[in-house]
């Protein structure tokens, strides 16, 4: 979160200025763009495609919908979404780094996803839609890299229209403290390692995992959803806590 | 239940069903007729609802409770009597099956999964070359044959078992003898009762 007061704010564990961290989150995506999907898979052992789809049916989307896939990166939630919305429907894959969004533009048109999809270079904080614009926003491990994520939140209410619903797909808390053991020792001393080997990019993999311990746990998440106006608000633990899903409404 | 496994199942079916509707080159056309219509099915006894979504170009799966356009609802021992449209009216009456909303939507999705037909043939001649494939298809077209003979060869010999060999059921001439019995004894019963009716009456 960013403190108001020197304006500095997180960049894994270390304290940058505000206007800083763009561009260096910039830097990180920049450089991994490439290998992203591979290192997912790696990382994960391809369970995030599994999270990316309790996202799906969490957000009860129909065919003829508007949906914004923010932080949508290399567009698997956004392949997702466009084959449910049909030609009738939308999906706008927004991403602030010009670097994924060309992966993920290529990758969809590869899938032959091109009729229902736009894509947009935006920053979560100002989003460029009108109020009231979308039925479903999911951003998908990407409010870990907001600079002002109440801001991001704010923003996304304004252009979801009534009735719609945000889904938040991100790192969180584990639940049990064995796991959470485990789990620091392989983001730790496994990932960087891994990062290393894969994509050539020590330092990236190091503030992913610095990055993940920084976010707000689940319990904080929904309140800041909630102060920015969300009703309904509720998550659920995947992988023991590992990632969790918030899901929240405007009414 | 492991978390996560409804969406493993929907990924996992969703591809497959995706690859058979590759391998039949009439199945956009019927996929077609199913327009964007929504078929749910729920089991008692799992616990998340499997949406089935048509497009053009090919059929989604989901977990939602979501509403659709026809919703099924049904049990584990009652799955295996679906195929049979003379048990479905007893199903709904026993409670065993619930169908909600428009049935002809069941009707499209079920005719459009009963006519799919993937080459095979034409798939594996990919890897293995064209002879090989039609050699192997036809192979196993005489497998099944043979099983299917076999199946119903050993049938016909425990019917034969149990009825020759064993006496321990009636042959079909013994069972219909015995209702032609009964019903005669019926008929002389009904005629004593009413002989014994009219004896009262007098």
């Amino acid at each position: 979160m960013t403190d108001h007061k020197s304006n500095t704010t997180h960049f894994g564990y270390k304290t940058v200025a505000a206007e800083q961290k763009v561009s260096m989150v910039a830097n990180v995506f920049h450089s991994v763009a490439a290998k992203y999907d591979l290192m997912n898979d790696v990382m994960s052992l391809g369970i995030h495609r599994l999270w990316k789809r309790f996202t799906i049916d969490c957000s009860g989307v129909r065919a003829g919908q508007q949906v914004l896939d923010l932080a949508g990166g290399t567009g698997d939630i956004t392949a997702l979404f466009s084959k449910r919305v049909g030609p009738t429907g939308k999906v706008v894959l927004a991403d602030i780094n010009a670097s994924m969004l060309s992966v993920g533009r290529d990758k969809l048109r590869d899938l032959g996803l091109v009729n229902n999809i736009d894509y947009v270079q935006a920053n979560a904080e100002a989003l460029p839609f009108a109020d009231n614009s979308f039925d479903i926003v999911s951003i998908g491990f990407g409010l870990r890299n907001v600079t002002d994520k109440a801001a991001a939140l704010r923003s996304i209410f304004r252009v979801l229209k009534p009735g719609g619903r945000l889904l938040v797909l991100e790192f969180s808390k584990p639940e049990q403290a064995w796991l959470s053991k485990v789990y620091d020792l392989y983001s730790f001393k496994l990932l960087p390692v891994m990062g290393q080997l894969i994509a050539n990019d020590k330092e990236s993999y190091q503030y992913l995992a610095e990055s993940i311990r920084m976010h707000p746990d689940q319990e904080t998440l929904k309140s800041m959803m909630q102060q920015a106006g969300f009703a309904e608000v509720s998550y659920h633990n995947l992988t023991g806590g590992i990632v969790a899903l918030h899901r929240g409404y405007k009414f | 239940m492991l978390p996560l496994l409804p969406q493993l199942i929907c990924a996992v079916a969703e591809k497959l069903m995706a690859r058979l509707i590759a391998m039949d080159p009439q199945a956009h056309a019927r996929l077609a007729r199913l327009g964007t219509k929504q078929l749910s099915f729920k089991l008692k006894e799992w616990p998340s609802t499997l949406v089935l979504s048509a497009t053009a170009h090919g059929i989604l799966f989901n977990n939602s409770d979501q509403p659709v356009d026809c919703a099924i609802s049904t049990d584990l021992a009652s799955v295996r009597l679906l195929r049979d449209p003379s048990q479905l009216t007893r199903l709904i009456k026993a409670d065993a099956l619930q169908i909600d909303g428009d049935i002809q939507v069941a009707q499209q999705y079920s005719r459009f999964f009963a006519e799919l037909d993937p080459d095979w043939q034409q798939s594996l001649s990919a890897y293995v070359g064209d002879a090989p494939a039609h050699k192997i298809s036809r192979s196993l077209q005489q497998l099944q044959r043979y099983l299917h003979e076999k199946a119903s060869l050993l049938q016909q010999h425990t019917v034969q078992l149990a009825q020759d060999e064993l006496a321990l059921t009636p042959t079909a001439l013994e069972m219909s003898q015995f209702s032609h019995a009964v019903s005669q004894l019926a008929a002389k019963v009904e005629v004593v009762q009413q002989q014994l009716n009219n004896l009262q009456e007098s």
